[in-house]
């Protein structure tokens, strides 16, 4: 393994990285509105990522229709979520909320598990081109193609926070509920959008993990889960731009240490990186002005 | 007993509390008043601990308790209340007096593993002196969340009172009480002087701070403008600027 | 028989990881790494029984004692992140120490065969209760004597002052400040004290199951473990373990009939009782309800 493998490594890590951060994201818009952690997020949005399948598998459907497939679906199944675990359970009960999410994401898993028996499902890859050769690295095309979208998916959303009234309205609600609603914004309805476009965003990363991946498999729920949550944390709870950088970085970091240790050990260095992140700064890279108390 | 010395404590842009001094003699019921925001319980929170000053010193019996753990300054002899009641709702008034038998005069009574892990025996006749001077003997097995608002602002006070402090800091004690229960607190304050007790008021209420204070100091926007005795303070045209101007 | 043996047992060692958790959340902490510190004391027990010939109490003790430790050493910096940060925190900690785990060769020749952890393929023929003539009853026993043991040192701890500081500081950590409660040494403290219990509970199941392996000791156990004294509510140890006898006595053996669906009930089960219960099963009103219908405590009523 020489320098040019190991700088190879970093920049595949990247690419895929851009999923970690849309992940990082959904858990940081939920954050920010509710000041709640919606545990089954990664998991739905896998979830959203299988259901695509159905159309190829089971419609008919050519292969590509798999990916606006699974983005509507996560996003249906993110507002059920909202609907399920948060909209009826009082605001001053942090741990019902927590255990409810946790019972989502296992129940979410399960029915993965019952519908597919357990076996993986081979998902369609995004683009399958040629590599491109950048003097001694290679980009692979695909990568690129996960790489590309993702970013659009960023720009879309922040275009969305910030050039409309609904974006304005999360904000507002994020910040000062109370005023926000004084103001006449439909508290439920924005936390319900928030729920909508956060799954949506999932369902591009699980469908956009599945491409890369190449495949789907139960396993990865808890990964994915525990990625996103680390995203979260090392950007700053509630931080979008922290949700982006922390994603790649994770993703170049753990990709970095397969490189140079091996595939199973590689996730007890992102811990220990996750570790060094809340010894050092606890507040993550960007982290939000503390309110008052 | 308490000096403050040229105290500052700044959120972001906010001067809260811009550079004040003064001092507490032991024995004394010191008032601290000032029209809404004017840095009174940011005082009291960086005297506790709770926040860090800006700059300035804290001196509390001649050493400066700047580097001193917050938990810790109850056992130097620093108790206090809070303006927001904050009581273990889900505790019992008993079980809320027991959580703050921290100080030293605790810890030369029972042992370390008695005091921690050992059972409501010796502490019963220290709690129930606490509870009969509050007047809530009654309530003792109740939750402190089912108290009637005046019962929990008395609580309050007890709980600083079983920390057995030197110097008590009382923010707002009066806030939401009805007339009666005022009359009670002023009472209350002139016995705990007469036990020794050194205290820090904050009280918008007028009538009681003028009549239980023994000196007063007037903090208007994060600065002190006055300092002395009810009479002196009360005839300061400065004082009556910021309370008029301000509308209080 | 056997098969009621077998499941108190199981209900045994997940009491004890269950009533880990509840210290830890008295003082309003949520941690997701309990199932990290069954996992140590699990490979722990294992490793002095079988690699070591230890018998099997000083082996759990030790166990218990390794966890504790880790318990300690993790509760420093984790306890500087409050709330959420704390639950994320704790569930990379509990993976990074199942990682480890899979990570973990340390073999032995013992006769002709290998025996100690062996990474992925995990840790075989923990035979001590065999090898020692034990048979289920006395098994259970002696599980259900480690459990009584745990929990009424925990109701007797509950009542205390320890108790109440451990819950005043769950309540609000800027009251339990001023009135001179250490906050890092009292969350260290309970961190400890879940760490040890739960690595008794990883022990006796190390000893149960004969073989451990990483995938045990995942992200589905440590939610069980907060989920049983969230569900029973934080009263009393008590709570705990009636929903530890809820779950795994009625939900996952009474339902066994239902089969793969049973795992898909269980997810469902606890969004709905959050939904309709989120102070958990018996909480302070149906406690209440309960002490006055025994008749007593009724002046708290
Ligand atoms: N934690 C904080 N963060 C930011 N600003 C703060 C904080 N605490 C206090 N302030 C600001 O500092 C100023 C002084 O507040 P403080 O609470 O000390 O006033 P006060 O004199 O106690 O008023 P009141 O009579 O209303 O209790 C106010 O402008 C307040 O908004
Ligand atoms: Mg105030």
């Amino acid at each position: 393994m020489g320098f040019v493998d190991y700088v190879q490594a970093i920049i595949d890590g990247l690419l895929f990285g851009t999923t970690y951060s849309l992940i990082g994201i959904g858990f940081t818009l939920v954050f920010g509105v509710m000041h709640k952690i919606n545990m089954s997020y990664a998991a739905a949005s896998l979830a959203g990522a299988y259901c695509g399948l159905i159309g190829p598998q089971m419609l008919g459907l050519p292969p590509w229709s798999v990916f606006p497939l699974s983005i509507v679906a996560a996003g249906v199944i993110g507002y059920v979520i909202y609907l399920t675990c948060f909209r009826f359970i009082p605001l001053a009960s942090p741990l019902a909320t927590l255990m409810s999410t946790v019972g989502m994401l296992l129940l979410v898993d399960e029915i993965v598990v019952h519908a597919t028996a357990g076996m993986p499902q081979n998902y369609p890859a995004i683009y399958d081109g040629d590599p491109i050769e950048l003097g001694p690295f290679i980009l692979r095309a695909d990568l690129v193609g996960v790489f590309l979208i993702c970013v659009v998916a960023m720009a879309v959303l922040l275009a969305l926070l910030y050039r409309t009234r609904l974006g304005m309205a999360t904000r507002a609600v994020a910040q000062q509920p109370v005023a926000a609603q004084l103001c006449g914004m439909r508290l439920q309805a924005v936390n319900g959008l928030t729920f909508v476009v956060a799954g949506l965003l999932g369902g591009v990363a699980g469908a956009m993990i599945g491409a890369s991946v190449g495949m789907l498999s139960p396993l990865i729920a808890g990964t994915i889960t525990v990625k996103g949550l680390i995203v979260t944390v090392i950007g700053g709870l509630g931080s979008i731009p922290g949700a982006i950088v922390a994603g790649l970085l994770v993703g170049a970091a753990e990709n970095l240490f397969q490189a140079v240790r091996n595939v199973t050990e590689r996730d007890i260095y992102v811990m220990l990186l996750l570790f060094a992140f809340l010894v050092l700064r606890p507040g993550g890279l960007f982290a939000a002005a503390r309110g008052r108390d | 007993m308490l000096e403050v010395r040229g105290l500052v404590k700044h959120f972001g842009g906010v001067r809260a509390v811009d550079g004040i001094d003064f001092a507490i003699r032991p024995g004394e019921v010191f008032g601290l008043i000032g029209p809404n925001g004017s840095g009174k319980s940011t005082t009291v929170n960086l005297v506790c601990g709770l926040y860090a000053p800006t700059q300035g010193q804290i001196l509390f019996q001649g050493q400066d308790i700047a580097r001193v753990a917050t938990h810790k300054r109850l056992s130097l002899g620093l108790a206090r209340t809070f303006q927001n009641i904050r009581l273990f709702t889900n505790l019992t008034v008993w079980e809320n007096l027991w959580m703050a038998e921290n100080a030293p005069a605790h810890r030369a009574e029972a042992g370390f593993l008695k005091r921690w892990v050992g059972g409501r025996g010796n502490a019963r006749e220290r709690i129930s002196q606490a509870l009969e001077f509050s007047g809530l003997a009654h309530r003792a097995d109740d939750l402190a969340g089912s108290l009637a608002f005046g019962e929990q602002r008395r609580l309050e006070l007890a709980r600083a009172l079983a920390a057995r402090p030197r110097l008590l800091l009382l923010d707002e004690p009066a806030a939401g009480m009805n007339a009666e229960e005022i009359a009670q607190l002023d009472e209350r304050i002139r016995m705990l002087q007469q036990q020794g007790y050194t205290i820090l008021l904050i009280e918008h209420h007028m009538e009681l701070v003028m009549a239980v204070t023994d000196r007063i100091c007037v903090l208007n926007f994060g600065r002190k403008i006055a300092e002395g005795t009810p009479a002196q303070v009360q005839a300061d045209p400065a004082v009556r600027d910021a309370y008029l101007g301000t509308g209080a | 028989m056997d098969f009621y043996y077998s499941l108190a047992q199981i209900i045994g060692f997940h009491a004890l990881l269950g009533l880990s958790a509840y210290v830890v959340l008295l003082t309003g902490q949520v941690s997701l790494a309990q199932a990290g510190f069954f996992a140590i004391g699990a490979y722990v027990a294992a490793m002095f029984t079988v690699l070591a010939g230890w018998h099997l109490v000083p082996a759990m003790l030790a166990a218990g004692l390794a966890a504790a430790a880790m318990a300690c050493i993790v509760g420093f910096p984790a306890l500087r992140v409050r709330g959420l940060m704390l639950v994320i925190a704790t569930l990379a900690f509990g993976e990074a120490v199942r990682l480890f785990f899979f990570n973990f060769d340390y073999q032995v020749a013992k006769g002709e065969v290998k025996v100690g952890p062996l990474g992925g393929e995990g840790f075989r023929q923990i035979r001590w209760f065999p090898e020692h003539g034990w048979t289920g009853l006395d098994v259970m026993l002696f599980v259900w004597t480690v459990v009584a043991l745990v929990a009424g040192a925990l109701w007797w701890l509950d009542r205390s002052r320890f108790g109440a500081v451990l819950r005043a500081v769950g309540e609000d950590e800027l009251a339990a400040q001023s009135v001179g409660l250490n906050l890092t040494a009292v969350k260290v403290t309970a961190m400890t004290i879940g760490g040890f219990i739960a690595g008794l509970g990883g022990a006796i199941y190390a000893h149960y199951t004969t073989h451990i392996e990483h995938s045990n000791f995942g992200v589905l156990l440590a939610t069980f473990a907060i989920a049983y004294p969230i569900l029973g509510g934080l009263r009393n140890v008590l709570g705990t373990i009636v929903a530890v006898i809820f779950v795994q006595g009625f939900l996952v053996e009474g339902l066994r009939f239902l089969g793969d669906w049973r795992n898909l009930l269980f997810g469902a089960l606890i969004v709905l009782a959050m939904n309709l219960r989120p102070n958990g099963l018996i909480d302070a009103a149906t406690a209440r309800r309960l002490a006055r219908l025994f008749g007593r405590e009724a002046r708290r009523a």
